[in-house]
């Protein structure tokens, strides 16, 4: 396949830090986005929910997404989130994209209206007119309430800018039907306790919270499945990364746990933007047990196939 | 309908939003490789729009989505009525977006709107519509077996079926190929010709939005190497519908023969005659028809009447007549509605014609060709077997030939490796059906140039078809299978009747 555009590896929506009194900390996102070119992982999300998005302006995302690519420099691709409630928020995220020199844009559903398929196709269609820039879709049901649905994605097809899928619906159907009926559309995994899966039905990308904390983890993944096939490999770093996806998928503190694993790793977080709160003690606890075994583990898997 | 002004088709034009991916399983997708090709307006040489640009895997892609809905029987196994419906629905939305189809269909091939407007966008839906009401009135066959047996003749839908268009009828052809194939309850994969791609897409929408189920309808545009040659050898593939050019054509039983013995149905070119006789009445009428077949869509047109066999004793008569006639064939603007002869469908296209048309040493009318346009021409040829008289040109252009009998005009109107129209103008009865039973082609028409109707199978002789015909009842048999379903209704010996 030789799409418009290649979202090979694995992609990391980075984490927002802020200082005490909800400024950003630009040295801190920094230091995040050196850390992250250096450990490996292969293109970065700038304003995805992870980055908080949802708790921010327009401008703010803008001006987060401006610094993440001058610091970025041309190394590794940036996509920029355009995500938001209203289709001129949207499109305004679009151009600002497209302005700053962004490789590609994440598309998302506006969330809480629900729009039918045909009228989410239109949005996208409009957000994609904005700015002409590679597309990654953003499938994400449980967050926006709407899927995007066989209608949508026959639609948004009327642009071949639409050349990617963040897949985090969960239905394991839904990677079957992308797959087997959506072959122009590159699949990634969205949803990480699934990773493995779709890395068996050819999914050249993850995007993944968890790198912003763990990127070589993740990146041991991607290149176990997808650069090397090795499945056996996969499944033995998937079996010990699955305590963290429970923590990550399943504990509903997604992002705060993302968060508080940065500042696992020295890096200043500043906590969350209302209406999160950070994690409690107990939650902090078991994120670094999990995050030690993790480790340890799959060090170990990893040096095997040196030997 | 009426039509508009030149700036309102503009306008229009202006406004459209041009269909670019492929329609498979019916939706929009791109190429599968990303590749795209760019389509030109060939009146102004500007880009129109960046179109998919397919290739095996897209090919693969479709025929296994119209396989799985050829099988599943969402549309196969509909009932008749039913597909009737969804088909008449398509025809309704398809007239309400008549005009966008027109100006569209006029930006891509560089026909004339005037034509476009009133005869290719009329008689795409007035074909569709006549297909899709036969859906339910054609019935099958019980055999006269013995009082022991009961023989049923019936015709099942051959399944998925390739269908490979021509750029001279973007739309007449889509429809001449999927209104039968659709009515027969078949699936198909549509390759339209990389010239002109645009209307086919935009019909398939239409045709998903009539109701037609996913995968019955794939459109993949590309080139013929790229999707043209993957449809004739595709193992998956039960039948091909052709129209082109013959070197093409014959490629495609090449293909069968090298892959799953397809059926392969032809249509291909022509250099059809149109016959004069010494006692044809009414020449202006008879000029008329001569013009109408040689200029119409600027002779880029399988069945244009391009040689003039004609009788020494009324020829310069003709002649005459012929120029008074060939003037209104002005040349311009495709968009202006005043205009009869439009901008030939590419720059390769036009440089071919015009090679041709500096070949010729005899001109009688016309023989201009520039910027993409050609002007009505006509010319004297030494004899049948000069270049201009016996190649067929695809452009405007009528190669003239003198004789003085019957016999010889009718030995020379067959004297051509091609057979799909031919034309004989005399007053006499007689001759006229013995001409017209003489002449080796498809359709013969006396007294008169066309093609038939949509009631009326068109096809070729020779060089020109292979395998069926399209239009007309007869095009729905070569969509379908003939089975023989024989039941045995013997009584037990010892069972009484009474």
């Amino acid at each position: 396949m030789t799409p418009i555009f290649n979202f090979d590896g694995i992609y990391t929506p980075v984490v927002t830090p802020f200082h005490e009194d909800g400024a950003f900390n630009w040295d801190a996102l920094a230091d995040v986005i050196e850390y992250l070119i250096e450990k490996g992982v292969h293109g970065l999300i700038s304003g995805g929910s992870t980055g908080e998005n949802y708790a921010q302006t327009i401008e703010e995302r803008i001006e987060i997404a401006k610094f993440t690519k001058e610091r970025i420099n041309g190394r590794i691709p940036l996509v920029v989130g355009t995500g938001a409630m209203m289709t001129a928020d949207s499109i305004a995220l679009a151009k600002g994209a497209k302005d700053i020199g962004a490789e590609a844009l994440l598309l998302a559903s506006p969330a809480y209206s629900v729009p039918t398929d045909r009228e989410n196709a239109l949005n996208a269609l409009a957000i994609d007119k904005a700015a002409d820039l590679p597309i990654m879709l953003y499938n994400y049901p449980h967050r926006t309430g709407t899927m995007m649905g066989e209608e949508f994605l026959d639609r948004v097809g009327r642009s071949r800018n639409f050349c990617g899928i963040k897949e985090s619906s969960g239905d394991i159907n839904r990677v079957h039907l992308l797959a087997r009926d959506y072959p122009h559309i590159q699949m990634g995994c969205g949803m990480d306790d699934q990773a493995l899966e779709f890395f068996a039905w050819g999914s050249p990308f993850w995007v993944c919270g968890g790198s912003n904390f763990l990127p070589e983890e993740h990146v041991a993944l991607y290149n176990a499945c997808v650069i090397e096939g090795d499945f056996v490999k996969g499944r033995k770093i998937m079996s010990a990364m699955l305590p963290l996806m429970r923590v990550l998928e399943q504990g509903g503190k997604f992002i705060q746990t993302i968060k508080h694993g940065v500042a696992m790793n020295g890096f200043e977080t500043g906590g969350m933007r209302p209406p999160l709160k950070g994690l409690n003690k107990d939650d902090k606890r078991a994120l670094e047990q999990v995050v030690r075994v993790l480790k340890a583990t799959i060090a170990e898997i990893t040096s095997e196939g040196a030997k | 309908m009426s039509l508009l002004t030149q700036d309102e088709y503009r306008a229009i034009a202006a406004g459209l939003t041009l269909p670019t991916s492929a329609f498979i399983d019916g939706g929009y997708r791109p190429a599968i490789s990303g590749k795209t090709f760019t389509s030109v307006n060939p009146a102004t040489g500007e880009t129109l729009a960046e179109i998919a640009a397919c290739g095996q895997e897209d090919v693969d892609f479709a025929v296994q989505k119209a396989r799985e809905a050829f099988d599943d029987g969402r549309w196969s196994k509909m009932h008749p009525s039913e597909r009737k419906d969804v088909l008449i629905r398509f025809c309704k939305l398809l007239t309400r977006n008549e005009r966008e189809l027109a100006v569209m269909e006029s930006l891509d091939s560089g026909k004339t709107i005037y034509d476009c407007e009133t005869v290719d966008v009329p008689e795409t839906i007035h074909c569709l519509k006549w297909h899709a009401e036969a859906i339910d009135k054609i019935y099958d066959q019980v055999s006269p077996a013995s009082d022991d047996h009961i023989a049923m003749v019936v015709r099942e839908p051959i399944g998925v079926v390739g269908l490979v268009l021509p750029w001279n009828f973007p739309l007449l052809m889509l429809a001449w190929k999927i209104g039968p194939a659709l009515a027969a309850g078949c699936s198909v994969v549509v390759k339209p010709a990389a010239e002109t791609t645009l209307t086919a897409l935009r019909v398939a929408e239409l045709a998903s939005e009539a109701g037609l189920p996913k995968g019955v309808l794939n459109i993949v545009p590309g080139g013929g190497a790229e999707v043209g040659e993957p449809i004739g050898r595709h193992m998956d593939i039960d039948m091909v519908s052709f129209t082109g050019s013959t070197v093409t054509g014959k490629r495609f039983l090449t293909y069968s023969a090298e892959s799953n013995a397809k059926e392969v149905v032809l249509e291909m070119g022509g250099k059809n005659p149109a016959v004069v006789m010494d006692d044809a009445e009414n020449l202006d009428r008879v000029a008329q028809h001569i013009v109408n077949g040689a200029f119409w869509n600027m002779g880029e047109n399988c069945s244009a009447s391009s040689r003039l066999i004609v009788h020494k004793d009324v020829k310069d008569q003709l002649l005459e007549r012929v120029a008074l006639h060939a003037k209104e064939w002005n040349v311009g603007d495709p968009l202006d509605p005043e205009t009869r002869l439009g901008a030939l469908v590419s720059q390769a296209h036009f440089d071919k014609v015009a090679s041709y048309v500096s070949q010729a040493k005899d001109v009688v009318i016309g023989g201009n060709a520039k910027d993409g346009f050609v002007d009505a021409t006509v010319v004297n040829v030494p004899g049948n077997d000069d270049t201009l008289a016996r190649e067929e040109i695809f452009g405007p252009v009528l190669s003239v030939i003198e004789v003085t009998g019957f016999d010889e005009a009718i030995q020379i109107a067959n004297d051509t490796e091609y057979g799909l129209c031919a034309s004989i103008f005399t007053a006499n009865t007689k001759r006229a059906i013995r001409g017209a039973r003489a002449l080796r082609a498809g359709t013969v028409t006396v007294n008169s140039f066309g093609e038939g109707d949509i009631s009326t199978p068109f096809g070729g002789y020779k060089q020109s078809g292979f395998g069926g015909r399209d239009n007309s009842l007869h095009a729905h048999d070569q969509y379908t299978q003939l089975k023989t379903i024989w039941i045995d209704l013997a009584d037990d010996a010892d069972e009484a009747v009474d």
